[in-house]
């Protein structure tokens, strides 16, 4: 019988870990991975060069389908990187609003990663905890922009609209007591703000929850800590950011190292790892939900105190409202070339990045001074974890794979783009 | 106070917002800002325009001899002078910009949505670079009433920000002054005079000239965005200017054509003859599909069967006696066309292939060639022109602009005609004879000419004179053209309709040799000068080799048992349209190359293959002064219709003929290119070529007549807004009033007239422009397509 | 003392017990899912779904064929031809939405002067044969028909914020 030392196996693109389209090619030595060698591109769709044929303002859906998962921080660093072009600064109020909406976006994303990295290793009910508070925050997601997912809410200037004074309400239906309605409908009597406000409320326990369900839980421990373990120097050189970095130990946070919006204005922590294994990422994530909580309760105060305008008072970049446009020749011309041929910013470049929930999303634009970008480049945080792979995986055993790509926090939107 | 020592004396430096440039004396700062491209907003100033500096909108900051001007000044009309400092960005002038901008939107309807102006309009341009976000002006908006300015130019008033560009334009470039400004203030108007509406054949320019929405495009209301449309450079398809147009099609359909900037050729404009015959390409009687005659019925085929049915006919003509085969091609036809059809004919044995429909008479062979004789742009600079026969303004409407330029500096444009035209400038001499005396007015002109330079008695003239003396007017014009610096002398449109056109071309070569001018000689047709390029003629082949063919004139005299029609309806395109119907109907088998089908042509023809109409074909058009001009394609032709370039190729294969392999337009365009280099510069006809005997006259009542404006080939006769106009219509036979008298006919009576064959009834009109014994009934109009000669003898009853 | 209490931790499988009574109260606590169809989760008036073209109270339609949302749709879904109307009215001749190229941002419905364009809260749609994905004025137009006191009610709702 033959001896057979190394043998390459598929891993992926439809195997259900794999977190989308990733075929990850393993060479094992038994079960244990010698060398990871992924294979990107099955989602590619082109949105860099798409941008370069449409108006800026154009291209914003198209950010949210990137990291369909966060969505809004997609929209906020290409957004910024506009308006770092045009020079302008969004009103305070509309920074608020996007900062608030950044950290619901966390939220939503690591209660995504929670429970998908949760059902690769094994707990399924974390899972489905998860997925109940994200509807919640998809809910807030629908209230200001109309989509639960897809918003195209920020605009270079501000966001499209302020937030909404009523929130939506379940409806009565046979399939419901009116008392069960009523518990349903309890958080929704007010405004957005306040629905915001009661999750903020309640959100800190259900975190409880789930580090009730995982963090003590000794299969979780066995399958997370020690695995994948990164040196804080790795991470560096490997271009880590976010949780990822964190985890190994780095204190790196664009909030705090390069405050844009009002982050400066925000009481938060930043939690580290020390060990940059699985186990610690996993609780740099947790404990950063807690942290978004925080801000959002500080902007939530905030906002309900100060009215304001959401968008810069310039008709040149952001569009009149229908009210003037229907009344007014300056606003009309204003509304219908913006409309059909966009702004146009000047010469330049710009790169602007925020603190996306899982690293640095960065957006960099060159300008020839058209109502396109001349070149649209995106540094997706995905991409730079997914290139440590090999690194992380080789030596581990095949099971660790799956552990391995759940902590990397993996999207494809962001990764072929 | 030169500030640089070395600089010219006509060259002043001026500095714009920090920078500093050098220009000539006399300029303004708009044209030096324009020049250099900085950016100054305006509405009322137009490069080709005078300035009448009334919309306020290029206000600048100025600084002379470092003292700042009180008040900011409209750039568009300060001249420039040395050390000037001039700031179009400085605080008072923005903020006279954006106060300017606010006065105009004032009254500007909220149409922009509805408005076909949107996202081309120059006003939303400059409100968005130079005006306010927000209006402050909470009164009402004034409204004004609409003009009908005629089915091509759509107007709301209301939109008018009172630039007179159109006023300007009509008053200095068409010369109709048909617009005006009346009234004052707020209350200012533009309308027409009268309420007559803009009749000029060049008015759809004043579309392009609007800044607003005011003035548009009426056939193309509606139907499309300006960023929607993509834009296909190509050049105008009626007259041998060659005017640069583009095509804007959606989807693969020609909604509108506007005109592309060429100095050398049309500047910026275009004839509204360029602008909107596209609507023909979309006529409802396109042809979708080959058809064929089968006894009574007209059966439809596929192209294999179409083609291969042509070529057994034509290899058996060919079989029998191949000088029985004719091909008829329209001068609007591309290059490559003409080229691929004289090779096919010439590949069957046959040299009866000709461009020349209209030229009547061809006893002077191939000379001369056609074309301008000298640089279309440099006739703006001539001192002197005497136009034989040609009405310019409707033949050949730029080159008419470019005359009248030349007019209105003090140039002699002088014309000899059976009749006086409708001029758009004075002319210093205007001679009008009976169409059998014109040859005798020519050879009077040439003998003061010869006696003013001294070259004595010229030999062959007295068969012309008859021995008669030149009149003072003779004398005027010969003098004029020798005395001038640089002269033209060219004949026209009825001249080749002339039946003694030969003596014409032969007098008319003599008087430019006399005075030293160049000499021009232009039909219609796009690319006429092309089809003597591409040897679609029957003295010469492509290479220049002589040949012994027949002409048109001579095939419809002498019918043959087969004809080959290309692109054009004999009964209007042909200088003797009932004959050549007749000479058609006689024959053993026609095949007609077209995109459209007629009555008459299922009556003719026995195969009819559908090709592709200008614009969806690529290919090149020679204009009158000798420019290759290349275009490509727009979209698929309609239906089965194919391009004729590659129809004519593989019919080329179908009959075995040897190098018929093109791929492409640019190798038939390259091959032909090159025969055309090899060949020098080929003769220009002239006096010795003059026919042996001169024609001798109808000596009777006759028609004399040129080809209507929109009557020239089967695309613009199908333009629907073109037809609506007062140039297009029913013909309308004009008679001089001694005639009328004679005959007994008044202005607005119905006449029945007839040339031999059936006779038609028309409106006659009395004009005292005319020369006696002359009825002026030109070709092309509705009415006149079964009459015969479009000059010859013509009967006249009153009805 | 703290290995001591981590083996009995351990041992007596404390944190498994801990999750096992979690997982039970989540057991008997009130029901957070919701029985569709019967019941639908609640909808915000912004909400972004399937268009539809509208109407003015007196039966005429707004769309005046300006393109502006062809003009701005940035996945080129729309699709118009228009023409002069016999009334000299502009108006379109073709209007065509391809739902499979819409990426329902929205910017048709804000770009629209006259309020026609729409997107309505419709959600649930299926095509069954391949072409039904584009769907023509009629089509949009009856959606708005349809729906006209909702769309009316929701636009009045968001006026304030637009």
């Amino acid at each position: 019988m033959a001896e057979i030392s190394s043998y390459t196996i598929n891993f992926g693109p439809q195997h259900p870990a794999a977190h989308g389209v990733l075929r990850l090619v393993l060479e094992m030595d038994g079960e244990t991975v010698r060398r990871a060698d992924p294979h990107i591109g099955l989602l590619h769709r082109a949105t860099e060069k798409l941008a370069e044929s449409k108006p800026y303002n154009q291209s914003i859906g198209y950010m949210d389908r990137l990291d369909y998962v966060s969505m809004m921080c997609n929209e906020h660093a290409y957004v910024l990187a506009i308006e770092k072009l045009l020079g302008v600064t969004p009103p305070i109020r509309a920074q608020y609003i996007r900062v608030m909406f950044d950290e619901i976006t966390r939220i939503l994303n690591h209660l995504m990663w929670l429970g998908a990295h949760g059902l690769d290793v094994g707990a399924m009910t974390v899972f489905l905890y998860a997925f109940k508070e994200r509807e919640n925050l998809m809910d807030c997601y629908e209230a200001v922009s109309g989509a639960r997912m897809h918003a195209t809410y920020y605009r270079p200037g501000g966001v499209y609209r302020d937030l909404p004074a009523r929130m939506p309400q379940y409806q009565a239906s046979h399939a419901r007591s009116q008392k069960d309605l009523d518990r349903l409908n309890s958080d929704r009597q007010g405004s957005l703000l306040d629905f915001i406000d009661a999750f903020c409320e309640r959100f800190p326990q259900s975190i409880d929850e789930f580090e009730a369900l995982l963090t003590d839980n000794r299969i979780w421990k066995q399958r997370l800590v020690d695995v994948a373990v990164v040196s804080p120097e790795r991470a560096i050189q490997m271009g880590f950011a976010g949780p990822m970095l964190r985890g190994s130990g780095v204190e790196w946070d664009l909030r705090k190292m390069q405050p844009y919006e009002v982050y400066d204005r925000m009481d938060f922590d930043v939690p580290v790892g020390r060990n940059g294994d699985c186990y610690d990422r996993y609780l740099v994530r947790i404990e950063e939900m807690r942290q978004s909580v925080r801000i959002i309760k500080q902007c939530v105060d905030w906002l309900r105190h100060n009215d304001g305008p959401v968008t810069i008072d310039d008709h040149k970049i952001v569009p009149p409202s229908r009210e003037e446009m229907k009344d007014d020749m300056e606003s009309l011309i204003h509304h219908f070339k913006l409309f059909t041929e966009g702004y146009c910013p000047p010469e330049g470049e710009a790169y602007a990045a925020v603190e996306a929930p899982k690293g640095e999303f960065g957006a960099y634009i060159v300008s020839d001074g058209a109502n396109k970008p001349y070149r649209l480049k995106l540094r997706p945080p995905g991409y730079t974890h997914l290139a440590a792979m090999d690194e992380m995986v080789s030596g581990h055993m095949l099971a660790d794979v799956v552990t391995v790509m759940g902590t990397m926090d993996i999207v494809f939107g962001e990764i072929d783009r | 106070m030169s500030a640089n020592p070395e600089q010219p004396d006509d060259q002043v430096t001026i500095t714009i917002d920090g920078a500093e440039y050098q220009a000539s004396k006399g300029a303004t700062i708009i044209e030096v800002a324009d020049a250099n491209g900085v950016d100054i907003p305006r509405f009322c100033y137009h490069p080709k325009l005078t300035a009448p500096a009334n919309c306020r909108m290029c206000l600048v900051d100025i600084e002379m001899n470092g003292k700042a001007a009180p008040k900011p000044m409209p750039a568009c009309i300060t001249a420039i002078g040395d050390g000037m400092v001039v700031r179009t960005e400085s605080e008072r002038a923005v903020s006279a910009q954006r106060n300017v901008m606010e006065f105009l939107l004032i009254n500007h309807p909220l149409d922009c949505p509805i408005c076909d102006q949107g996202g081309e309009c120059e006003l939303q341009d400059l409100a968005l670079g130079y005006g306010r976000g927000i209006s402050r002006f909470t009164e009402r908006k004034r409204v004004v009433d609409d003009e009908d300015l005629g089915p091509l130019v759509e107007t709301e008033m209301t939109r008018c920000i009172h630039c007179t560009r159109c006023v300007r334009f009509l008053d200095e470039i068409a010369g109709t002054s048909e617009l005006g400004a009346l009234h004052r203030g707020e209350h200012t108007e533009i309308g027409t005079f009268v309420g007559r509406g803009i009749h000029s054949e060049l008015s759809g320019n004043v579309i392009d000239l609007c800044p607003v929405g005011a003035l548009t495009n009426k056939p193309y209301r509606y139907t499309a965005r300006a960023w929607e449309m993509l834009s296909h450079p190509t050049v105008g398809p009626h007259d041998a200017i060659g005017s640069n147009i583009s095509l804007h099609q959606v989807r693969g359909t020609v909604k509108r054509v506007v005109p592309r900037n060429n100095e050398a050729v049309n500047e910026t404009w275009i004839a509204d003859r360029d602008r909107y015959s596209y609507q023909g390409i979309y006529a409802e009687d396109r042809l979708q599909e080959p058809i064929a005659r089968d006894g009574d019925k007209w059966q439809a085929m596929d192209w294999q069967e179409a083609l291969e049915s042509v070529a057994g006919r034509l290899k058996e003509v060919a079989a029998q006696d191949p000088s029985q085969i004719a091909a008829w091609v329209s001068p609007s036809a591309t290059l490559e066309e003409q080229y691929l059809l004289n090779r096919l004919m010439r590949g069957l044995g046959s040299d009866n292939v000709d461009v020349r429909l209209r030229q009547a008479d061809t006893r002077d062979g191939d000379s001369p060639s056609p074309g301008l004789g000298m640089p279309i742009a440099a006739t703006e600079d001539v001192d002197a022109a005497l136009l034989v026969g040609s009405h310019t303004r409707h033949d050949q409407p730029l080159l008419n602009h470019r005359l009248r330029k030349a007019g209105l500096n003090g140039a002699h444009i002088m014309a000899l005609d059976t009749r006086r035209h409708d001029w758009n400038y004075e002319l210093s001499e205007e001679l009008v004879a009976h169409p059998d005396q014109l040859a005798r007015e020519l050879a009077l002109i040439a003998a003061a000419m010869a006696a003013y330079v001294g070259r004595g008695v010229v030999e062959g003239l007295h068969a012309y004179t008859g021995g008669a003396e030149p009149g003072d007017n003779h004398k005027r014009v010969a003098q004029r053209l020798v005395d001038a610096g640089s002269a033209l002398v060219m004949s026209g449109d009825a001249v080749e309709l002339h039946q003694g056109g030969a003596d014409l071309r032969a007098l008319t070569a003599l008087i430019a040799e006399l005075a030293g001018a160049h000499h021009g000689q232009l039909g219609t047709g796009a690319n006429a000068f092309g089809g003597w390029i591409a040897g679609a003629v029957p003295y010469r082949g492509a290479d220049g080799s002589p040949a012994r063919g027949m002409s048109v004139a001579e095939t419809i005299a002498d019918p043959r048992r087969c004809y080959v029609v290309v692109n054009l309806e004999p009964e209007h395109d042909c200088f003797d349209g009932a004959a050549a119907r007749r000479a058609l109907e006689a024959a053993e088998t026609v095949v007609v190359f077209s995109p459209y089908v007629t009555e008459a042509m299922r009556e003719y023809a026995d195969v009819i293959l559908p090709i592709g109409a200008f614009g969806e074909t690529a290919g090149t058009f020679v204009n009158a002064e000798g420019r290759w001009q290349t275009f490509a394609g727009v979209g698929r032709p309609i239906g089965e219709a194919r391009p004729a370039w590659r129809v004519f190729r593989v019919l080329g294969n179908l009959l075995s003929l040897d190098r018929f392999e093109y791929n492409a337009p640019d190798e038939i365009h390259a091959e032909l290119q090159g025969l055309w280099e090899r060949q020098g510069n080929p003769s220009n006809g002239g006096w010795q070529g003059r026919p042996a005997e001169p024609w001798l006259g109808h000596g009777s009542l006759v028609r004399a007549g040129n080809t209507a404006i929109y009557g020239t080939d089967p695309l613009v006769r199908r333009g629907e807004a073109l037809q609506r106009t007062p140039h297009a219509g029913a013909a309308r036979p004009t008679l001089s009033p001694a005639t009328a008298q004679q005959l007994g006919v008044n202005d607005g009576d119905w006449i029945s007239l007839d040339q031999g064959g059936p006779s038609v009834r028309l409106q006659a009109s009395v004009d005292d422009a005319l020369a006696d014994s002359t009825v002026w009934l030109p070709a092309g109009l509705e009415g006149t397509a079964g009459l015969g000669p479009v000059h010859g003898p013509i009967n006249i009853q009153r009805t | 003392m703290q290995a001591l209490r981590e083996f009995f931790n351990s041992f007596l499988l404390v944190e498994l017990l801990k999750g096992m009574k979690l997982t039970g109260r989540h057991l008997f606590s009130g029901r957070f899912t919701i029985e569709y169809p019967e019941e639908k989760a609640p909808q915000s008036p912004r909400f972004r779904g399937l268009h539809a073209l509208r109407r003015y109270p007196n039966g005429e339609e707004r769309c005046i064929a300006c393109k502006l949302c062809e003009a701005v749709c940035p996945a080129l879904a729309i699709t118009i031809e228009s023409e002069e109307r016999e009334d000299g009215t502009r108006r379109t001749t073709r209007y065509d939405i391809d739902l499979f190229k819409c990426i329902y941002c929205g910017f048709c419905e804000e770009s629209c002067p006259v309020d026609s364009i729409v997107e309505t809260r419709i959600y649930e749609y299926h095509f069954e044969n391949r072409g039904e994905q584009i769907i023509n004025k009629e089509q949009l137009l009856a959606i708005g028909d349809l729906y006209e006191p909702q769309l009316a009610r929701d636009r009045a709702m968001d006026a304030p914020y637009r």
